[in-house]
């Protein structure tokens, strides 16, 4: 799996931002907030979010708003939204470039962007210094079944894929994740034909990818230089933090 | 006492960071909140800052928006007045924050200040919840004294970074510390000001008021604190800017 | 409904002051640009232009369809423009403010109408099929002249676009996809480029690209569009003070050299960016053939 590049704060009038690409995904994020809330939104007791998720080509349909919906309700638990009610956080996603379309039962399934908009997410709230209960990672993962499909076709026959173009070719299923610092499970969307023992083969797979092996992390563990192997994204998202912090922190030396 | 450690928001602060053997209550800074039994868990992204001798650790960032506190010094701009208030700004587009007509140094209904929508005024943040607008005052609470604040005339305001008026200001206090200590370690402006005569107002919300009497001077200290914030120089390098800033200006 | 931050009194003050004294705030002089940077991304038909901290993206794409009944020999262009609230939150979605309207329609008058692209080439079989060719405006960053580096991004990503190769048997379209056949690169007639002239201290001072700060405090502005051989295609002022119309030679004849240099810098880049793209020396050649 090609590892993530990501760029913070780099636009000026937003109090946060982030651009994240990976497997041909480009999505450009930005956050303002807390800042005024329009009477119609305004909560008594907490921040109201907002989601704007703009396509590449064209103006958002059903599907952009389904994309926000997710994030939505998923930011809603991972922002500390009580410290500032009767705000407004507002959150902006671009899509600037997704890999060519192609043939396949999955070209216009919003899922395989889901991943890349919720890395983005997170990167742009971490810019913006917004309180935080946790971070969160995600990863989508394409489920090819031999086919044709029998209950209790054997595990091992199945691969599962990090979604891209190949993957997304040979796919019976596809499935997003994400998870917290801490391992619980915060996002789960599937879409395709699939068992429910190969779910809970694909939560597994996903589960180590987002932040390693249950027992292998520590408290407070610093990044290790490890094996392309052993990368997973809850390290790189530390990696990207501490290169950003370092580079804020270049006039102690 | 710095360290580097970086927290993400959910990690705990390791037990063996927490200051000891002092009698003081903890003291948790910005970006960090208390996780019941008896953990400390982050909120925001940055290098943890323990200070021991106040048994205070807090979180250091540089991002993001200004949120108000209670006694921070801020450059707001008048956006309206009413019977009572000036409606001011403090970020654009967060709630607006109040400032009394008569919260100015011996202001009474007839001598008080008349600020024109578009004024800045120098201010102090006297109160400040998350349920209710902040609101801003001109005067000390306890002498009623202006201490320098008050509408500010002329001059130029200036964007920086918010860690980088947090700097500022930690420099300005009568002892400098070096940054190991947590000090801001800005020296531009004494580098500057042994040379040229001009006036700072640094607010915490991320605004810089210069004014050196006329254009070339402001623009080229304005320009030059902006600078030691974005390139993020050191100490040598802010004094070789001084030097090179002062040979522009031709004194 | 949120407006954008105001400048304070004293900045104002200043600002006009400091152009009174010939100084700009970036210490620019009066008529240069801010630095533009120009990238293309791995697709055809992306530009990526920043103007000082001005940012803007601009995605082309086509599919086929059928034409308008009433132009049969004419394929479909279509630019679209809708800003964020990434650029400042003062902007809202689904509802235009002034300067996005400004913007699509000074756009829509300088690339579209002035026939930049040649619609008719677009065409594949009168009445039934031509190429519906999108231009997609995402302004990441906003500080000011949104319009000279909307229509650098446009350009760029026009020419830089490539659409997929057809072939017409009778009534039967092949349309290839990018894997099978070198797609083509779009028939542009000219170039256009906007200049935007900024007015201030009633007409003695003017200003070529001016930041955001700068168009708060202007009196009036002229967006002239040109080409790089010196046509007008559209000259626009919509309001403020009244300027002198001798300068607007001036304003015309300093354009032109601007729209050159520009033109030069994406043309620049545009044969790097062929050059890395083109290992074995096709494009070379077929660069070659579309050169105006």
């Amino acid at each position: 799996m090609a590892v993530p590049e990501a760029t913070l704060s780099h636009l000026n009038r937003a109090d946060g931002s982030a651009t994240y690409s990976s497997n041909g995904y480009t999505v450009v994020g930005a956050v303002n907030g807390p800042i005024e809330v329009q009477r119609r939104d305004e909560l008594p007791e907490e921040a109201a979010i907002e989601v704007n998720i703009r396509p590449a080509v064209g103006v958002g349909s059903t599907k952009e708003r389904y994309l926000e919906s997710i994030l939505q309700s998923t930011l809603r638990r991972i922002i500390l939204t009580h410290t500032f009610p009767r705000t407004l956080i507002q959150l902006t996603l671009q899509v600037v470039n997704t890999p060519a379309p192609f043939d396949c039962p999955f070209t216009s399934s919003p899922l395989p962007l889901l991943p890349a908009l919720l890395e983005t997410a997170m990167l742009a709230l971490l810019s913006a210094s917004l309180p935080l209960a946790s971070t969160y990672t995600s990863v989508g993962l394409a489920l090819a079944m031999p086919s044709p499909v029998k209950k209790k076709a054997s595990l091992s026959a199945t691969a599962i894929m990090p979604i891209d173009d190949k993957a997304l070719e040979q796919a019976s299923s596809i499935h997003v994740f994400a998870f917290t610092a801490d391992g619980d499970l915060l996002v789960a969307e599937s879409e395709g034909l699939f068992a429910p023992e190969y779910w809970e083969h694909a939560y597994d797979r996903a589960l180590e990818l987002c932040i390693g092996s249950k027992d292998g992390r520590a408290e407070g563990e610093m990044v290790v230089e490890g094996e392309p192997e052993d990368r997973n994204e809850s390290q790189w998202l530390r990696s990207v933090m501490q290169e950003k912090a370092e580079q804020e922190q270049r006039w102690k030396t | 006492m710095t360290s580097t450690l970086l927290l993400l928001p959910g990690d705990e602060v390791p037990s063996s960071l927490l200051p000891k053997g002092n009698h003081k209550p903890l003291v948790l800074g910005p970006g960090l909140r208390h996780a019941p039994p008896s953990s400390v868990r982050a909120t925001v992204s940055g290098t943890l800052t323990v200070d021991a001798r106040k048994n205070a650790l807090w979180i250091e960032t540089n991002r993001g928006r200004y949120i108000p506190h209670v006694n921070d010094l801020v450059i707001a701009t008048v956006l309206r007045s009413s019977s009572d208030f000036y409606h001011c700004t403090i970020t654009p587009h967060a709630a607006q924050a109040n400032l009394p007509q008569l919260a100015f140094e011996s202001a009474t209904r007839k001598t008080r200040p008349q600020l024109a929508p578009g004024a800045l005024v120098y201010a102090r943040i006297s109160s400040a919840s998350r349920d209710m607008d902040p609101e801003l005052s001109c005067v000390s609470a306890s002498s009623g004294k202006a201490d320098g604040l008050g509408p500010l005339k002329g001059g130029m305001l200036f964007d920086v970074s918010l860690g980088f008026c947090r700097r500022l200001l930690l420099s300005e206090s009568k002892v400098p510390l070096p940054a190991e200590q947590g000090g801001g370690a800005v020296t531009i402006l004494e580098a500057l000001a042994e040379k040229i005569g001009f006036e700072v107002a640094v607010g915490r919300n991320g605004k810089l008021w210069v004014d050196g009497g006329d254009v070339k001077m402001t623009l080229a200290v304005g320009k030059a604190l902006q600078q030691t914030d974005q390139e993020r120089l050191t100490l040598d390098q802010q004094k070789k800017l001084a030097a090179k800033t002062l040979r522009e200006l031709g004194s | 409904m949120p407006r954008e931050a105001e400048l304070s009194l004293n900045e104002r003050e200043f600002l006009l002051q400091a152009l009174r004294e010939n100084v700009r705030l970036d210490g620019r002089p009066f008529d240069t640009f801010r630095n533009v940077e120009l990238k293309f991304g791995e697709e055809y038909g992306v530009a990526d232009v920043q103007l000082g901290k001005t940012r803007i993206v601009v995605r082309v794409s086509c599919d086929v369809t059928a034409p308008y009944p009433d132009r049969k020999f004419d394929g479909i262009f279509n630019i679209t423009t809708e800003f964020s609230p990434m650029a400042s939150p003062a902007f809202e979605v689904g509802r235009p403010n002034e300067s996005e309207v400004i913007l699509s329609r000074i756009l829509e008058k300088a690339i579209r109408r002035s026939s930049a692209l040649d619609t008719e080439s677009l065409c594949i079989i009168a009445g039934q099929k031509c190429f519906a060719v999108r231009a997609d405006i995402h302004v990441l960053d906003h500080d000011g002249g949104l319009v000279d580096a909307a229509c650098i991004a446009l350009i760029a990503a026009l020419q830089h676009f490539r659409r997929p190769d057809v072939t017409v048997e009778g009534e039967n379209v092949t349309v290839y996809s990018l894997r099978e056949r070198e797609p083509v690169p779009l028939a542009m007639l000219h170039h256009p480029l906007c200049v935007t002239f900024s007015y201030f201290h009633s007409g003695e001072v003017v200003l070529v690209d001016a930041t955001l700060a700068e168009e708060q405090v202007r009196e009036s502005e002229v967006i002239v569009t040109m080409n790089r051989h010196g046509e007008i295609c559209q000259i626009a002022k919509y309001g403020g003070s009244p300027i002198d119309a001798v300068s607007l030679l001036t304003c015309t004849s300093s354009a032109l050299g601007k729209v050159q240099a520009l033109w030069k810098y994406i043309q620049e880049k545009l044969d790097e960016d062929a050059k890395k793209r083109d290992a074995g020396g096709l494009m070379a050649e077929l660069s070659a053939e579309n050169a105006r």
